[in-house]
């Protein structure tokens, strides 16, 4: 019985080391081993998943904005800048309680003028990012600082609810100088428009980024990962744009849509010939680029007019037409100012030369279809000098004809009409050409040689006629100078490209000489500016295939000066004028003469005066006040003036023109020696319909000086107009304006 | 009369041979009786020497001595596991309490108590255990009863003063400690279903059932594991077992055909979707979630002690059941494993000084004690990483908590005063 026991105790030692080993195993081998398994799953197999995962919630990028570049004009003169600005951010997961919300909503709707309600659903969310509103101004940013303040001072642990991050915003100082070109920006700070769309990429920087570790609260953790990568400022850049000159052009490119009451506004572009930078790149009337959302009065009328629901399309429709840059973006018949191309082409060729002869009986007849002359009498038999100044048409169908549609083709192409001219200009359009290879019918190619029926843009006619003038070379155009970083290095620079010499040096300077004795000969109808030789021409293009029924036109003059050493070509064009005149001689020119007056002296560009120029210019009277009469008498004689003393005195108390104003070069300086005969007034006579002679004789006889412009220097010219009405009363020796105008107007 | 003479001398001479033999083995004998007498009466002075009361034992002897090894990886577990939670803890203390030292000073606080428990224990006779069995039992089945009266979602722990005690924690050592005895009282009867199946079903059911309500889910895995384990050594016939295990399986596949399944672990906070949970479920397996994020970014070699980035608030309580997260992502799968191997060796020590014991009684106690590490050091890791729900099981040593430290180190203090029996020279 013992016995039995002791074996069935030894046999319970035997078993219980028996289940403890395999207690062992499970617990030690099955179990541990479970677990190993299961870790070394999750850290080396999963583990760069479940760490991308991880970092990606304890990581928070913060981006700052860069600044955007300045865009300067060729003097430096800032034409777009961005200032800086704030942005309020919302983090409306720190808000868990309502009167919080309603604190926070109702203080910023206060602050920022937002609606409530919007707000206040937006301190809802669980976010930490919720912009509420953009660009606000310093003193905004002030008062949100204050209400901060106070909201901390309130409330506990919601600090962190209200975010300021900086912003910036764009201002652009000149308003609307030159807006088709500078072009604006989005709400992102994206370039829409103009420059800023298409130097985007330079302009915007690279923005810099904040990588936190954020604790799961989303503040920042009190050490380690801290990665900044500084914002980098965008790259300012300099236009070949000048601001002296786009003012100067956009002045009177302004007052000839008054004039002129032009429908579809209108372009000047004025280019270096020798190197391909554009001075001035006007589309008038142009808008104000910091609201270039806000439509001309006139454009909202219509708008207003039209059913609802049409109003939104016609809206977006009236924007982009009002961004658009005509100089680039629209085509147009080129008209006649293109024969100054037919008659190079021509020459190159040896086809005509200077002694050609053509006869012009008003019409031509190509292919049983009559074309005729604009003048309908005809021009008779002409040298090529009267064809390019009478603008003859049939004698350029005939170099037309004498040329042939491939080397017309050829030309075509060469002058760079058959391609964009790739100005660095956004939205360039391409040209529109009878047949896609240059093949055309013989009438095509009668009516392409004074320049109807195919569609060129603003910027490749003046490319082309710098080519004319500049000995040649066809280049290629671009309004950016320069690139550089923020420090001043230089980043880019544009150089001058030749794409091709299309025509000899020979022909161009022969060109040079035919439209230099253009506008001489047609006066300030063709462009002619006392004192400078300038060189031009003249057109007024059919806006409908010249075929058709012809209803609109565009009157344009395309010129450059000085004509024996050209330095800036200039192309003025109306589209559609709707006031007493269209043709380009009477809309055109005249603004032409008015801007290159303007922009030639500040060019430096040395005015030269023939004998018979020398005359009217007009030179500062001197001073001469305070002098006894004698003296006064003595010193003005040697400036060249005739003198008319009044009064009783010793000594000259007033003079009329008063010291220093503009005054004939011959005329005459009225010296008042005591106060009764200062008071003495002479009226006004009509100076109006006669020729320069007469005028002189007119002025003479009642003691008042003239100052003549327009077409001095030809016999038939007529005054058109006097700066002082008739009947007014004026003091003796007063100054007017006398204008004159050709009374024989090219029509073309 | 010659002849008889001749052979009369030769019988003298056999006979004076003899007696010279006789007397030789005699005095051999006697010299022998009396060494072995000398030696018998040595060994009785021994034995009763050794017999009656336990000889007082020394801190450290081959004798009567701790084992050496055993409390040496307690001790390394601890150290480990302190800075470990520290780690773990700081930033969420920083930012929750604003003393980053907060945890870690109370923890020190309770190791202390906890290793003057331990030493205590060490020196107490567990046999005197015996005794307190239904006491235990009584007052175990009565806080887990009361437990469930105390307020909250959950109810599983009352609040004294800085210290949470939790009467499941008390209930797997009162588990442990009612098989022990009663395998060793009936350890001839264990292969009948009476004393073996029933009590385990009764225990196991009453305790369970209570759990339920708390709820603890994990609480009662761990209590199931340990009725099992307490069994199976104590010598239930292991048909039983399977029998279970084929109940439990045929369970849980009834529950997944019937869809039982999916909805008990929706209920248990999206149990092993934490990666990919249902919108409704994103902010309940958050914690899980995060725990995998941590154990991932951790990789081989891990970010280096202290670095971790998800104890910064994304892993919630990172000091508590989920501070092995925190430990993988710091020390990377190499720490983990070595920290691993160590417990390994804590529990095989256990387990193998135990069964040295001198009695059934403290065979099964130890080897329980020692089980119930390994088992909730398997059951913590399957939890953090998403094997199984998320419903509170501590890791041993690692977390932080006061009642459950004290209570591991004073088992750790039992399974010491096995040792010293155990280490008691064979006769």
């Amino acid at each position: 019985m013992a016995n039995r026991k002791q074996k069935s105790q030894k046999g319970q030692i035997q078993m219980l080391r028996q289940r403890t080993t395999a207690l062992i195993l499970a617990i030690l081998v099955v179990g541990f081993g479970a677990v190993a398994v299961r870790l070394a799953a999750l850290q080396l197999i999963d583990g760069p998943k479940l760490q991308e995962l991880a970092v990606e919630q304890q990581l928070v990028d913060t981006t700052i904005n860069a600044k955007r570049g300045t865009i300067y004009d060729a003097k430096g003169k800032v034409l777009a800048q961005s200032a800086s600005v704030w942005k309020v951010v919302l983090a409306p997961a720190y808000l868990k309680e309502k009167d919080e919300r309603s604190y926070v909503a109702k203080n910023l709707s206060k602050i920022l003028d937002l609606d409530y309600s919007d707000l206040y659903k937006k301190t809802k969310e669980n976010s930490y990012y919720v912009v509420i509103k953009r660009r606000i101004e310093s003193d905004t940013r002030e008062e949100i600082l204050k209400f901060m303040k106070r909201m901390n001072k309130k409330f506990d642990g919601i600090s962190n609810s209200v975010v300021l991050f900086d912003d910036y915003r764009r201002y652009y100082p000149y308003n609307d100088l030159a807006s088709s070109v500078i072009g604006f920006t989005g709400s992102e700070d994206q370039g829409l428009e103009g420059i800023e769309y298409q130097y985007d990429s330079y302009l915007k920087g690279t923005p810099g980024r904040i990588i936190t570790a954020r604790n799961a609260n989303q503040t920042d953790m009190p050490f380690q990962y801290e990665q900044n990568v500084d914002a980098e400022d965008g790259n300012n850049i300099t236009l070949t744009i000048d601001e002296t000159i786009q003012s100067i052009a956009e002045k009177y490119m302004k007052q000839g849509i008054i004039n002129n009451s032009v429908k579809n506004r209108g372009v000047c572009i004025i280019m270096d010939v020798n190197t391909g930078g554009i001075l001035a790149m006007v589309t008038a009337d142009g808008y104000d680029l910091n609201n270039p959302y806000d439509l001309s009065a006139e454009a909202l009328k219509e708008i207003r007019a039209l059913p609802e629901k049409k109003r939104a399309s016609a809206e977006s429709a009236a924007l982009s037409a009002m961004w658009r840059n005509k100089a680039v973006a629209d085509t147009y018949y080129p008209g006649s100012v293109f024969k100054m191309c037919t008659a190079s082409m021509g020459l190159n060729e040896g086809v005509i030369n200077d002694k050609s002869t053509f006869f012009c009986s008003g019409s031509t007849t190509v292919y049983d279809y009559t074309i005729h002359c604009h003048q309908l009498s005809g021009h008779g038999t002409q040298n090529l000098f009267q064809v390019i100044a009478n603008s003859c048409n049939p004698a350029f169908m005939e170099i037309g004809q004498k040329l042939g549609e491939e080397k017309f083709w050829k030309y075509y192409q060469g002058f760079g009409f058959s391609e964009p001219t790739g100005i660095d200009i956004p939205g360039e359009s391409d040209d529109i050409f009878f047949s896609e290879d240059g093949s055309m019918k013989p009438t095509d190619l009668a009516v392409a040689s004074f320049g109807q029926n195919f569609s060129i843009t603003p910027i490749q006619m003046i490319t082309a006629c710098a080519a004319v003038a500049n000995g040649g070379k066809v280049l290629q155009p671009y309004i950016v100078k320069s690139i550089t970083d923020v420090d001043g290095n230089v980043v880019k620079t544009t150089d001058t490209v030749v794409k091709r010499q299309v025509i000899s040096e020979e022909v161009s300077r022969q060109m040079c000489d035919y439209l230099e004795r253009n506008t001489t000969q047609g006066g300030r109808n063709n462009g002619y500016i006392a004192g400078y030789r300038v060189g031009g021409k003249t057109g007024t293009s059919e806006k409908l295939t010249y075929t058709e029924g012809v209803e609109d036109y565009i009157a344009s003059f395309c010129g450059f000066a000085p004509a024996d050493n050209p330095q800036v070509a200039c192309l003025v064009f109306f589209d559609t004028p709707q006031g007493a005149y269209y043709y380009g001689s009477q809309v055109s020119a005249p603004v032409f003469v008015d801007i290159m007056s303007e922009v030639l002296p500040y060019l430096e560009v040395q005015a030269e005066y023939s004998d018979s120029e020398k005359e009217y210019v007009d030179t500062a009277a001197g001073n001469y006040v305070g002098l006894t009469t004698e003296a006064a008498e003595k010193r003005a004689a040697s400036d060249g003036f005739t003198t008319t003393v009044k009064g009783s005195g010793d000594k000259v108390i007033s003079q009329i023109p008063a010291p220093s104003a503009k005054i004939p070069g011959d005329g005459n300086v009225v010296l008042y020696t005591d106060e009764e005969s200062a008071a003495e007034t002479v009226t006004v006579p009509n100076f109006i319909g006669y020729n320069v002679s007469t005028v002189n004789s007119v002025a003479t006889s009642y003691g008042l000086n003239v100052s003549l412009s327009g077409i001095t220097s030809s016999a038939s010219a007529l005054s058109t107009a006097q700066s002082i009405a008739e009947g007014t009363q004026v003091a003796e020796g007063t100054v007017i304006n006398i204008e004159f105008g050709e009374s024989t107007v090219v029509n073309d | 009369m010659a002849p008889f003479v001749e052979v009369m001398r030769q019988a003298d001479y056999n006979k004076l041979y003899d007696e010279q033999l006789n007397r030789q083995q005699r005095a051999r004998q006697r010299r022998e009786d009396d060494r072995s007498a000398r030696r018998d009466r040595r060994n009785r002075q021994d034995a009763r020497q050794r017999r009656g009361k336990r000889r007082k034992p020394r801190l450290f002897d081959r004798g009567m001595g701790l084992d050496l090894p055993f409390l040496l990886l307690v001790l390394v577990l601890l150290i480990i596991g302190m800075i470990m939670m520290f780690s773990a803890s700081y930033p969420v203390a920083y930012y929750e309490i604003g003393d980053s030292y907060f945890y870690i000073k109370r923890q020190l606080i309770f190791a202390a108590i906890g290793i003057a428990a331990m030493i205590l224990l060490s020196f107490f006779n567990y046999n005197r255990l015996h005794n307190i069995v239904p006491f235990f039992c009584i007052f175990t089945f009565l806080s887990l009863v009361a437990v469930l009266f105390v307020s909250g979602r959950v109810h599983r722990w009352f609040s004294l003063g800085p210290v949470n005690i939790q009467p499941s924690e008390i209930a797997k050592f009162t588990i442990i400690l009612f098989f022990a005895h009663w395998g060793s009282l009936f350890s001839d009867k264990m292969q009948h279903a009476k004393y073996s199946v029933m009590p385990g079903i009764v225990v196991f059911g009453l305790t369970a059932g209570l759990l339920i309500l708390e709820p603890h889910y994990s609480g009662i895995v761990i209590i199931g594991v340990l009725t099992v384990v307490m069994l199976y050594i104590s010598g239930i016939q292991v048909k039983w077992l399977a029998v279970g295990a084929v109940l439990l399986v045929a369970a849980i596949l009834l529950a997944w055909v019937t869809g039982l399944l999916t909805y008990a672990m929706e209920r248990m906070d999206g149990w092993g979707q934490a990666l990919n949970p249902p919108d409704e479920l994103w902010n309940a397996t958050w914690q899980t979630r995060n725990s995998l994020y941590a154990i991932g970014s951790g990789g081989l070699f891990g970010l280096g002690l202290g670095q971790s980035r998800q104890k910064y608030l994304y892993l919630p309580e990172p000091q508590n059941d989920f501070v092995f997260a925190i430990v993988c992502e710091e020390l990377g799968f190499v720490g983990a494993v070595i920290i691993l191997i160590i417990f390994a060796l804590l529990v095989w020590r256990g387990i193998t000084l135990s069964l040295r014991a001198k009695d059934q009684f403290g065979k099964l106690l130890g080897i329980g004690l020692s089980s119930q590490i390994g088992i909730q050091v398997v059951l913590n890791i399957l939890v953090i990483t998403d094997w199984l729900p998320n419903t509170g099981i501590s890791l041993p040593f690692f977390s932080y908590g006061g009642s459950s430290l004290i209570m591991l180190l004073a088992q750790m203090g039992i399974i010491l005063s096995i040792s010293r029996t155990a280490n008691i020279e064979r006769q």
